[in-house]
C-alpha cells in the first residue's frame, strides 16, 4: 500500500477544480494518472516531495473526451494514452500521435498517463511533445480568472518547467487539421523495444508537391533539453527540392542546430550522429522511399 | 532407446499455476503477524570508510524503537557460506556501499524511515579499490587486512604442455573479452519475517536455501539448528540471488525478534535490493589459441579474473566451475588454465544461474568462430572437429562416459533447424564498415551516412556448451525424498530441495506418479521447512530435477514394491507374473486389470503395512586434484547449442532478435511445459545479459538501482524462441533426468555476439554489447549520478 502521506481533493466538476485551484498554493499538485508524480513522490524528488495537497481529475469525464468540431481537434486534457491510441478520431487525422503515444511505456502506464501530465511534467523525454509538436497543438488552460490558449511550444518553458500558473489547468488541446494532403511519421529510439525512455524522439510532417517540400515540420525529444520545433531548419527546407543531397543537407543541419544548443554532453558522441543517421533514414522514407509509418 | 512413460515427458500445469495467477500465493511480505515490527537499515553515503562513531542520541527517547548493532548479535557477527567474512552489521568499518552499519526497530515503517535520517554516523572514508586488474598489485589497499590478501582463490588447470601445443600450431590467436556485473532481477525484493518461539525462532522468507539459512541464522544467534525453524514461503524469483544475502537478513531480522520478543519483518525496496545484494562477477578473460591450418586446437591458454567485490560469497565455487569448463567442450591436448578471485570496494558477487559459465562461454565460443574465420571453415565445421563426442577426455583430464555425449547432435539439430551454414556465408559477404565516429567531429560527413536499404544487416551466430550437472566436487552430493501414502491412495511428499519458482514441485510430483504409476493430482507437495526434512543441499547448480528426481524415485519404488506385495498375495500371482501400476490402475501380464491404485492401498493399511519412506540419492564419487586442476569434476554432463539470429541496424546500434533456437540435451524431459519455460526464461535472461543488461558505478556507487535505469529484456525483446529437447540417456537422475535451468541462459549472449559478427562485420569483445558499443565500439556513462527527474 503507498501512503503518499497528501490531503487528495476528488472534485466532481470542472468548475470544483477551478475553485479548489484558486486557493492552490506552492504544496497543491493536480493529480491525473499519477505516473510522474507518485514515483516522483515516492522517490523523494524535489519537485513532489513537499506536495501537501492533490487534486485528483480522474472523475472529471469532460477533461477525457476527444472531439472533432469543425475542422478542429479538442483533446481532453486527462485523456489517457490508451484513450487516445484507440481513438478513431485521432486515427484518421493525427497518426503521428497515435504512434507517438503507442510508444510510450507499459500498456498499464498508457492506460493511466494522461497527454497533458506528459507536457505539464516536461521531461525531455516526453513522447507525445515532437508529435504535439508538428501539428502546432494549442493548449486550453482555465483558472478563476478565465481561460487562455498558448501554443504548446510557448507553454513549454525548460526541463520540468512551464508556464502553467499555481491556479491554472490545462483544459484541452486544440489541433487544428491539417486539411492537406501531409505525410509524415514519428520515430523513437529506446534501449529496448518496450517499456523504454526515449533516447530519441523524432517527428516529421510534411506536404510534398511534385518532388518539391512544400511544406515541412519538425520537431525532436530527448536530444535537446525540452521538446523542440525546428523552425529554422524547416524555412531552410520549404521549397527546396527533393533529393540525396539535400537530405544529407537537412540532417548535418539537425546535428548542428542540436550541437548549439546542447554543447558537446557525455551523450553527445552518440546522439549527435545517430540522430542525423536516423533523421535521414526518416527523411528517405517519407520523401523517396514513401513509406509511412515505417522505420 | 525409446523411453515410454505414462506421465513424464507430458505438458503439466504446474500445482502452483492457479494460486499465483490469481492473486492467492502467499509470498513473503504476505505474511502478517500481531504486535509485528519492521526493521529499517542504516547505511553510510560512501564505499569504503572507517566507522568512528554511530549517534544515536537524537533518537534515544524515542518511544519503542529499538536500535540494534553488532552489539546485540549474540553469535558470530561475522559469517559466509565458505569464507566468514560478512559482517552482519559493520560497526567498524563498511567495505562497499551496500553495507548496513546497524537497524531500527519499530511498529511503524514510515516512522522508522524519518528516524533513520536522524542517526549520525561520523566516518572517516577510506580510499578505495573498484578496479579488480590492481586489486593483486603490491601497493593495493587491501579490503579485509586481516586476511593479507586481496586473493580469495586461485584455480589453476594444467594438462599437457601448452608451450609444446603452441609450437605445434600453425597460428596462435590471442583475445581479450570482458563481461559486465549484472543484477538478478527477481521481480519481488528480499523480504523476511523472524517469529519467537517459546524455545527458538521460526523464519518465513523469500529464502533459496532454507537449510543455509538455518545455518548462518544459528551462527548468528548462538542457537542450534534444531530450534530454527525455516519455511519458505512462495518466492518471486531467485536465479541464484536469494541466497547469502537472504542468509544475512533472516540473521538480522532473528537478533531483532529474540531482543524484542515480537515478530521482526525486513522488506526491502528494489533501490536497497540493488544495492546491497550480490550479483554476478565481472570477469575478465584472456584467451590464447594454438591451431593448426586445418582448425584443430592444439593449445589453450586461459587467464581469468573475477571481480568478486566486497566478500567472497560463493567466489570459489563459481571460479571453479569456471575452470573446469573454460576451454568449452573441446578436446584439447594441451590447457593451462589459471583462474582467480578478488575482492574489490565493489557491490560483492556470488550466485546466479549461470555461475561462472556464462562468461568463459562468451570468450571461448566467440575465439573459435574468430578462429574458424582465419582457417576457412564455418562455425559449426570447427566445433564439428573440436567439439567432445563419446569417449573424448576434457581439460580436467575426465573422460567422458556413462552417458549420451550429445555435443555434436545438439549442434547438428540446431544447424539443420536453422539453415545455419547457407545463412551463415550468405550474411557473412561484404559488409557496409560500422561508423566510427570522432567525438570531435559530432557533424557526420556526407560519406557517413548510410543508404537505407543498407541500414538493416542480418546476421546469424551459434554457440555450444557442455555443462557439469550439479555440485560436482564443490561438495557433499545427496538428496531426500520423504513420501507416505494415505489409506485412500492420496500420497504426501516433500523433498530436502526447494521451489524457487522453477517448477521443482511439479517435475518431483510428476516423477512420483510415474514411480507410483498414479495421476500427479493424488499428489500433495508439503510445504518446505527445515524442521520437517533433511536437509539435501542447495537448491542451486541445475541440481533441483537430477537429485531431487533420484530420491522421489528411490522413495516411490520402495513403496511401489511393498504394494506389489500386496497386489500378489491378494490375486495370488503367479511369481513369474509382471506386475504394473499404471494411471491409477494395477495390472498383471497374465491377468490384466487387476484393481485400482485407491483399493490397494486400502488393504495396505487394513495389513498394518508400512506406507511411509524415506528415499535417497547419492551422486556417484568425484574427484579433483586442486594443485592442476586435474579430475573426474561432475558425474555427468549435459549439452546445448543456441542459434541467434539478428538483424542489426547499423545506424542506432540496436539488435533485434528475430529468432533464438534453442536445442538441449537436459537428459529425460520430466515437465515438457515446465522445460519449455526454462528456455524461454533462460534465453530472455540470457539476451539481456548479451545487449544491455549492466550495473555501472562511479567510484563504487551504483547508477542503476531501479528498473527505470536497469533494463531487463521485455517479452517485445525477442521475437521468436524455439525450444528442441535432444533426450539422451543417462545412468543417473530419476529416469535418467539431468539439467537444463543454466544451460538455456548461459549460451545466449555468445550466440547473439557470433551473430552480431555476422550482420556488421565487427567482433564485439566487452559485454553488453549495447547501442553504444556498436556504434562507438566502447561504453559512454554520465558523469555524476544526479537525475533529471528528481
Amino acid at each position: 500500500m503507498i501512503n503518499l502521506n497528501c490531503k487528495v481533493e476528488t472534485p466532481k466538476s470542472l468548475n470544483e477544480v477551478i475553485t479548489l485551484l484558486s486557493h492552490a498554493n506552492s504544496k497543491t499538485k493536480i493529480l491525473a494518472g499519477g505516473t510522474d508524480l507518485v514515483v516522483g513522490k515516492i522517490q523523494g524528488s524535489k519537485r513532489f516531495i513537499d506536495t501537501e495537497t492533490l487534486i485528483d481529475i480522474n472523475k472529471i469525464d469532460e477533461l477525457h473526451k476527444i472531439e472533432f468540431i469543425d475542422g478542429k481537434i479538442f483533446i481532453g486534457a486527462a485523456s489517457t494514452f490508451s484513450e487516445i491510441e484507440e481513438n478513431e478520431i485521432i486515427s484518421k487525422h493525427l497518426p503521428i500521435l497515435k504512434k507517438a503515444v503507442s510508444t510510450i511505456g507499459s500498456l498499464q502506464i498508457r492506460n493511466r498517463a494522461t497527454i497533458a501530465g506528459n507536457f505539464v511534467n516536461n521531461a525531455p523525454c516526453a513522447d507525445s511533445v515532437p508529435a504535439l509538436l508538428v501539428y502546432d497543438a494549442e493548449l486550453e488552460l482555465m483558472s478563476a480568472n478565465g481561460t487562455r490558449n498558448i501554443s504548446l511550444q510557448k507553454f513549454l518553458e525548460a526541463p520540468y518547467k512551464t508556464q502553467l500558473q499555481r491556479n491554472e489547468i490545462v483544459t484541452k488541446i486544440i489541433i487544428s487539421t491539417p486539411n492537406k494532403n501531409l505525410k509524415g511519421d514519428f520515430y523513437k529510439l529506446g534501449r529496448r523495444r518496450a517499456v523504454a525512455i526515449s533516447r530519441i524522439t523524432l517527428a516529421l510532417l510534411c506536404e510534398i508537391e511534385n518532388n518539391f517540400i512544400k511544406d515541412i515540420k519538425i520537431a525532436s525529444g530527448a536530444v535537446t533539453p525540452i521538446g523542440k520545433r525546428f523552425y529554422e531548419l524547416e524555412n531552410f527546407a520549404k521549397e527546396k527540392k527533393i533529393e540525396k543531397e539535400l537530405l544529407i543537407n537537412l540532417s548535418q543541419k539537425i546535428g548542428e542546430e542540436i550541437l548549439n544548443i546542447t554543447g558537446l554532453r557525455w551523450s553527445s558522441a552518440y546522439k549527435l550522429p545517430v540522430v542525423q543517421q536516423m533523421f535521414y533514414q526518416l527523411l528517405n522514407n517519407i520523401m523517396i522511399n514513401k513509406n509511412e509509418n515505417k522505420i | 532407446m525409446a523411453k515410454e512413460f505414462s506421465v513424464i515427458g507430458k505438458s503439466i500445469i504446474r500445482e502452483d499455476a492457479f494460486e499465483k495467477v490469481s492473486g492467492k500465493a502467499k509470498f513473503a511480505d504476505d505474511y502478517k503477524y500481531d504486535g509485528m515490527l519492521f526493521a529499517k537499515m542504516i547505511r553510510i553515503n560512501s564505499t569504503h570508510a572507517k566507522i568512528n562513531s554511530i549517534d544515536f542520541s537524537d533518537i534515544e527517547n524515542e518511544k519503542d524503537i529499538l536500535i540494534v548493532t553488532s552489539k546485540d548479535v549474540q553469535g558470530k557477527n561475522v559469517v559466509g557460506l565458505i569464507k566468514h567474512d560478512q559482517p552482519i552489521f559493520c560497526d567498524e568499518k563498511i567495505v562497499t556501499p551496500g553495507d548496513v552499519v546497524a537497524m531500527l526497530v519499530g511498529d511503524d515503517e514510515e516512522k522508522l524511515n524519518a528516524l533513520i535520517k536522524k542517526v549520525k554516523v561520523d566516518f572517516t572514508p577510506l580510499p578505495t579499490l573498484t578496479d579488480a586488474t590492481k586489486a593483486l598489485d603490491k601497493d593495493a589497499i587491501l579490503i579485509h587486512p586481516e586476511l593479507k590478501s586481496n586473493l580469495i582463490i586461485h584455480h589453476p588447470l594444467r594438462k599437457g604442455d601448452v608451450e609444446k601445443g603452441f609450437a605445434e600450431s600453425d597460428e596462435i590467436l590471442e583475445q581479450t573479452y570482458t563481461t559486465q556485473l549484472i543484477e538478478h532481477a527477481y521481480i519481488e525484493p528480499e523480504c523476511v519475517i523472524a517469529i519467537p518461539k517459546e524455545d527458538g525462532i521460526k523464519i518465513i522468507g523469500s529464502i533459496q536455501n532454507p537449510f543455509t539459512a538455518r545455518r548462518i541464522v544459528s551462527l548468528a544467534t548462538n542457537l542450534p539448528l534444531e530450534k530454527i525453524e525455516v519455511i519458505q514461503a512462495q518466492l518471486g524469483g531467485s536465479f541464484g540471488g536469494k541466497d547469502d544475502i537472504m542468509c544475512i537478513l533472516s540473521s538480522r531480522a532473528a537478533v531483532a525478534s529474540l531482543i524484542s520478543k515480537r515478530p521482526v519483518k525486513i522488506k526491502y525496496t528494489r533501490e536497497e535490493s540493488i544495492l546491497e545484494s550480490y550479483k554476478r562477477h565481472p570477469y575478465i578473460l584472456n584467451y590464447k589459441v594454438g591451431y593448426t591450418k586445418d582448425g584443430k586446437i592444439k593449445a589453450m591458454k586461459i587467464d581469468i579474473l573475477a571481480d568478486a567485490g566486497a566478500y567472497c560469497s560463493m567466489s570459489p565455487f563459481v571460479t571453479w566451475r569456471t575452470v573446469v569448463q573454460a576451454t568449452g567442450p573441446y578436446e584439447i591436448e594441451n590447457v593451462h588454465t589459471d583462474v582467480r578471485a578478488v575482492y574489490t570496494n565493489n557491490p560483492y558477487t556470488g550466485a546466479m544461474r549461470g555461475f561462472g559459465s556464462p562468461q568463459p562461454i562468451f570468450a571461448q565460443e566467440s575465439i573459435m568462430d574468430e578462429i574458424a574465420v582465419r582457417v576457412g571453415l564455418t562455425p559449426d565445421e570447427i566445433r564439428r572437429i573440436n567439439g567432445f563426442k563419446n569417449g573424448s577426455i576434457t581439460a580436467t583430464g575426465q573422460k567422458l562416459q556413462n552417458h549420451d555425449v550429445n555435443l555434436i547432435t545438439v549442434l547438428n539439430k540446431a544447424v539443420s533447424l536453422t539453415n545455419f551454414t547457407n545463412k551463415w556465408k550468405e550474411y557473412n559477404k561484404e559488409k557496409p564498415i560500422l561508423n566510427n565516429y570522432e567525438f570531435e567531429k559530432p557533424i557526420l560527413e556526407k560519406n557517413k551516412f548510410i543508404e537505407p536499404k543498407k541500414l538493416l544487416q542480418k546476421g546469424i551466430g551459434l554457440a555450444v556448451s557442455f555443462r557439469g550437472c550439479s555440485l560436482g566436487a564443490e561438495g557433499l552430493d545427496e538428496t531426500y525424498c520423504y513420501m507416505s501414502i494415505e489409506k485412500n491412495g492420496k500420497v504426501n511428499m516433500i523433498s530436502g530441495l526447494a521451489e524457487n519458482g522453477q517448477g521443482l514441485r511439479t517435475t518431483l510430483v510428476i516423477t512420483a506418479a510415474e514411480t507410483l504409476g498414479i495421476t500427479p493430482e493424488k499428489i500433495n507437495y508439503l510445504e518446505t521447512n527445515t524442521t520437517l526434512i533433511k536437509d539435501s543441499g542447495p537448491t542451486v547448480a541445475s541440481r533441483g530435477t537430477i537429485m531431487g528426481t533420484g530420491s522421489v524415485q528411490n522413495a516411490g519404488e520402495i513403496l511401489k514394491e511393498r504394494l506389489e506385495k500386496i497386489v500378489r498375495e491378494k490375486f495370488q500371482l503367479d511369481e513369474n507374473d509382471f506386475v504394473s501400476f499404471r494411471e491409477n490402475l494395477v495390472f498383471s501380464r497374465r491377468k490384466g486389470l487387476l484393481t485400482n491404485f485407491d483399493f490397494v492401498c486400502q488393504l495396505a493399511f487394513e495389513q498394518k503395512e508400512n506406507l511411509s519412506a524415506i528415499g535417497y540419492y547419492k551422486s556417484p564419487k568425484v574427484d579433483w586434484n586442486e594443485h592442476n586442476g586435474q579430475g573426474d569434476a561432475y558425474f555427468t554432463y549435459v549439452y546445448g547449442c543456441q542459434i541467434a539470429e539478428v538483424t542489426v541496424n547499423i545506424g542506432t546500434g540496436e539488435v533485434y532478435l528475430n529468432k533464438i533456437t534453442a536445442v538441449h540435451d537436459p537428459g529425460t524431459v520430466i515437465n515438457r511445459l515446465g522445460a519449455l519455460g526454462q528456455v524461454f526464461g533462460g534465453v530472455t535472461q540470457g539476451a539481456g545479459y548479451g545487449l544491455f543488461e549492466e550495473i555501472t558505478q562511479e567510484d563504487g556507487m551504483i547508477r542503476e538501482l531501479n528498473f527505470d535505469q536497469y533494463l531487463i529484456p521485455t517479452a517485445k525483446d525477442v521475437d521468436e524462441i524455439k525450444p528442441f529437447f535432444v533426450e539422451g540417456n543417462d545412468i543417473y537422475g530419476g529416469y535418467g533426468a539431468k539439467s537444463l535451468g543454466e544451460p538455456t541462459l548461459e549460451l545466449t549472449a555468445a550466440a547473439i555476439a557470433n551473430a552480431i559478427k555476422n550482420a556488421t562485420g565487427k567482433r564485439f569483445f566487452n559485454l553488453p554489447i549495447n547501442l553504444e558499443e556498436i556504434i562507438l565500439g566502447k561504453k559512454i556513462r554520465p558523469q555524476n549520478l544526479n537525475r533529471g527527474s528528481l
